[in-house]
């Protein structure tokens, strides 16, 4: 079940009902847990025991948590909790990868390996879900969070499904506290969210779902395509993952703020970015700010020498590229943007007062910035590194291909996409309906969402975070 | 253990406060407001917008339309009918018994029941004056797509609640009475999908989705881009008109090579050794039924027909009730050896353009029969 399809509408609408008919806190937050558990099973039921499993794991390990007082001990239960999430998340993600690359490897020494993959399916938001589980027992272990006797309170904070299975990865110190008392349906921005599911709306179905079969027309064959068109290839395929990730963000958070949950923020302009460090600081915020917090701060992060750091941003970036895929191309795009990080630190450190260097960059930093971005995706999207040389080739050196070309026009699309975007930072769009009269606002909102449908292609993409 | 050690421990009962009563009344309001509005954009975009463009059916559709006074006989269906039925040679074979007529073949690759249905409302909706007798293509009732053609806007446009309902039921095994009572089992493999069960729960989903989406005009947008562009949706009709502009485009004459001729013998020699035939299901009869009475509206006569093909029933076996209207039924080898001679065959239910134009001249020579001895008025 996706936020685009109508069988979430109606799943929406008798959760939504049905919780803010009851009254009593905990009977609601077993609802909700009811639901997500419901949402979940949707993709596939058997899931739910894995879900179930890796919040008892993480219940038991705060408990006991909370229960010693010695360093060695909290240290072992630490250690379980963190073996115990990534084991799953290794096992059902990284297994095959691990594997068959270590064979790749002994095959290429000499020594040919037998070994064998497992048909293994992806268990869908493993990776999300595995994240707020840890982030749980971590800030226990840190003493940040006091580990909570209430198992379904947990529960809920794992799986409540609005940010299950893509994210935002939410952190317990910023959830659990939410579950206490009993939301007011008075203090909920219904307007605010409504516009917010709206938006994410169209950035998913009507945008990214648009110019998917362009970048896939393109990325199925790159050699085929002239250079200009591996621009508008790889151009179109930054427009749809943005759209398609932030619309689902979007969707999520104001899913969960119209039960009366706040979730972190994922997107902010991170296009409009004026170097690679402030596009983390916009892109998946979640992510990186997790990442920052639970791995590139606890190996070292800025403390000690240069190159110290310098490793472990590179450590950081290579993982968070790995928790994207298993595959090589997703560890070079996390490698790319660590190279960028690093370039940026240098330059900024040597052109350090440097006046010329300012007023240059004043110019230079955002179409830098974005085409490095864009660059680095040409490793996320390629189906393997030989098409990802392919279109590097083309994209960077206007070298190679064929001669299919993607319409001219489609640079004109990209332009008007830019042009709603840059509106859309200037609040264009959301500010005037704030103004209106509610039932004048339910009406418009009624005839817009009506108008917006005309333009969802007939079939359903899934979201390209669902695979990670 | 006391039983008031087992009392639960739960929060006392707050009393919602007036502000929030009044806050929810509010949201209650506005929310029908904005249900309403989507509903009403929704109704009202749907009887402005144009018939989609749906490749092969808006181009026949448009055309029959333009034309619509200067047929009689329409024949609706599959590529059975699309690529079998020569109106040319109908023509022919009739006007050679006195009687005047010209005919539109309304064959569409992979259309049956109930899109088949859906486009003879469309067709039937332009009320064509001289239109007298309406050949409609037999087969059950299809609640499967092809998976690549799941997504697109060709299994979207026809899912209208009547054709809907239809399958739906057929799907929930319910019947077709007029109070649904849906088969328990299937209700279970629904909400409970065992591995056996999911092709029911999967085609439920994608049915009502596909009502949903087309209730809401998903995908319409392209339609009105193409207006105002002014793009020619003309310029593919050749394509499906066919060369003489009545619909029908002949399939090649190259027939089966020798190792499909032997396959195709072999298996048309299991049909002819069985028996059995395949029955009808009581949703495709209601169709038929539907489709009968919509026909009967505009002062025409509907005919069932069976084309010639070794997967397909015989109704002259039924033990259920009959189609409501004739039924020309040319799926029995053994009465039509002629149209099974694999030298004249493209596949079990494709024939070349020879034993198409043989097929047609068969069929015009029984409907005169028909015709002529009162059975069809």
């Amino acid at each position: 079940m996706s936020f685009v399809e109508f069988r979430f509408l109606w799943f929406f609408l008798i959760v939504f009902g049905v919780y803010w008919s009851m009254r009593e806190n905990a009977a609601r937050k077993i609802w909700l847990l009811f639901c997500s558990y419901i949402f979940y099973a949707a993709w596939n039921w058997k899931f739910t025991f894995l879900l179930l499993g890796s919040t008892t794991v993480d219940y038991i390990v705060g408990r006991m948590l909370a229960r010693h007082k010695e360093h060695a001990w909290r240290r072992t239960w630490i250690i379980v909790s963190v073996c115990a999430n990534l084991g799953v998340l290794g096992l059902f993600k990284y297994y095959n990868f691990f594997v068959s690359s270590a064979s790749g490897f002994l095959a290429w020494l000499g020594l040919p390996a037998s070994v064998s993959t497992l048909n293994i399916i992806l268990p869908v938001g493993i990776s999300f879900y595995t994240f707020h589980s840890m982030s749980y027992t971590i800030d226990v272990y840190r003493g940040r969070q006091r580990a909570i006797s209430n198992f379904a309170d947990l529960a809920l904070f794992i799986s409540f499904f609005p940010p299950l299975v893509a994210g935002p990865i939410v952190r317990a110190i910023t959830f659990l506290p939410q579950l206490v008392s009993a939301r007011k349906f008075a203090d909920v921005d219904v307007r605010g969210a409504v516009l917010l599911f709206l938006s994410g709306f169209i950035k998913k179905a009507c945008i990214a779902d648009g110019v998917a079969p362009i970048a896939d027309r393109y990325f199925a064959h790159p050699a085929n395509f002239t250079p200009r068109s591996a621009w508008i290839g790889v151009l179109f395929y930054a427009i749809q993952i943005y759209c398609d990730f932030s619309g689902y963000t979007d969707m999520a958070i104001a899913s969960a703020r119209l039960l009366g949950y706040q979730l972190p923020n994922n997107f902010r302009f991170p296009y409009f970015a004026q170097n690679v460090s402030d596009f983390w600081r916009r892109w998946h915020i979640s992510l990186s700010s997790w990442l920052r917090d639970y791995l590139y701060i606890p190996i070292g992060g800025n403390r000690g020498p240069r190159w110290f750091v310098y490793r472990n941003i590179m450590i950081t970036m290579l993982l968070g590229g790995l928790w994207h895929g298993a595959a090589w191309t997703f560890v070079i795009w996390g490698a790319l943007h660590g190279i960028a990080l690093l370039v940026h630190r240098e330059w900024t450190r040597l052109t350090d007062g440097l006046e010329w260097a300012t007023r240059a960059m004043r110019w230079l930093a955002w179409p830098i910035t974005v085409y490095a971005v864009c660059v680095a995706w040409i490793f996320f999207r390629a189906h393997d590194l030989s098409r990802a040389g392919t279109i590097l080739k083309q994209f960077v050196l206007f070298r190679g291909g064929g001669s299919e070309h993607l319409h001219r026009w489609m640079l004109f699309v990209i332009v008007a996409l830019a042009f709603v975007h840059w509106l859309n930072s200037r609040r264009w769009f959301a500010e005037p309906w704030r103004n209106w009269p509610a039932p004048v606002f339910a009406a418009a909102y009624g005839c817009t969402a009506a108008l917006v449908l005309l333009f969802v292609p007939p079939s359903y993409t899934p979201f390209i975070y669902f695979q990670f | 253990m006391p039983i008031r050690h087992l009392a639960l421990n739960v929060e006392p009962l707050r009393p919602a406060t007036s502000t929030e009563r009044q806050t929810l009344f509010r949201a209650l309001i506005n929310s029908a407001i904005g249900v309403g509005a989507f509903l009403l954009t929704c109704i009202g975009l749907h009887a402005v917008l144009p018939f989609p463009q749906i490749d092969g059916v808006s181009q026949k559709l448009r055309f029959f339309a333009a034309h619509k006074d200067e047929f009689d006989t329409l024949f609706i269906g599959s590529s059975r009918i699309y690529f079998q039925i020569s109106p040319a040679i109908f023509d022919g074979v009739i006007r050679e018994s006195g009687s005047p007529m010209r005919s539109f073949n309304f064959g569409i690759g992979g259309m049956h029941f109930p899109e088949s249905a859906y486009v003879l409302e469309q067709v039937l909706n332009t009320k064509p004056r001289n239109l007298r007798w309406v050949f409609i293509e037999l087969g059950e009732l299809q609640t499967k797509w092809p998976h690549e053609a799941a997504g697109s806007r060709r299994a979207l446009y026809w899912h209208d609640w009547r054709r809907t309902s239809l399958i739906l039921r057929k799907v929930l095994g319910s019947g077709t009475h007029m109070v649904w009572l849906p088969n328990l089992k299937k209700v279970r493999d629904i909400i409970l999908p065992r591995k056996s069960g999911l092709e029911t729960r999967d085609l439920f989903i994608f049915h009502m989705a596909e009502l949903e989406k087309n209730f809401a005009n998903v995908a319409t947008g392209s339609d009105i881009l193409d207006y105002f562009s002014r793009r020619d949706i003309n310029k593919d009709s050749a394509k499906y008109l066919g060369a003489a502009g009545d619909g029908y485009v002949p399939m090649t004459n190259k027939g089966m090579s020798a190792s499909q001729a032997a396959a195709y013998e072999h298996a048309l020699a299991l049909v002819m050794a069985q028996n059995g035939w395949r029955s009808i299901s009581p949703y495709t009869m209601e169709a038929c039924r539907q489709c009968a009475q919509k026909i009967r509206g505009i002062g025409a006569v509907p005919i069932f027909l069976i084309t010639p093909s070794t997967t397909r029933f015989n109704v002259t076996h039924l033990d259920n009730a009959r189609p409501p209207g004739v039924v020309m039924a040319f799926n029995d080898p053994r009465v039509y050896p002629n149209l099974y001679r694999s030298s004249v065959r493209l596949d079990e239910d494709h024939l070349t353009k020879e034993g198409a134009e043989e097929f047609t001249r068969i069929m015009a020579a029984n409907f005169m029969h028909l015709v002529q001895a009162g059975e069809i008025k």
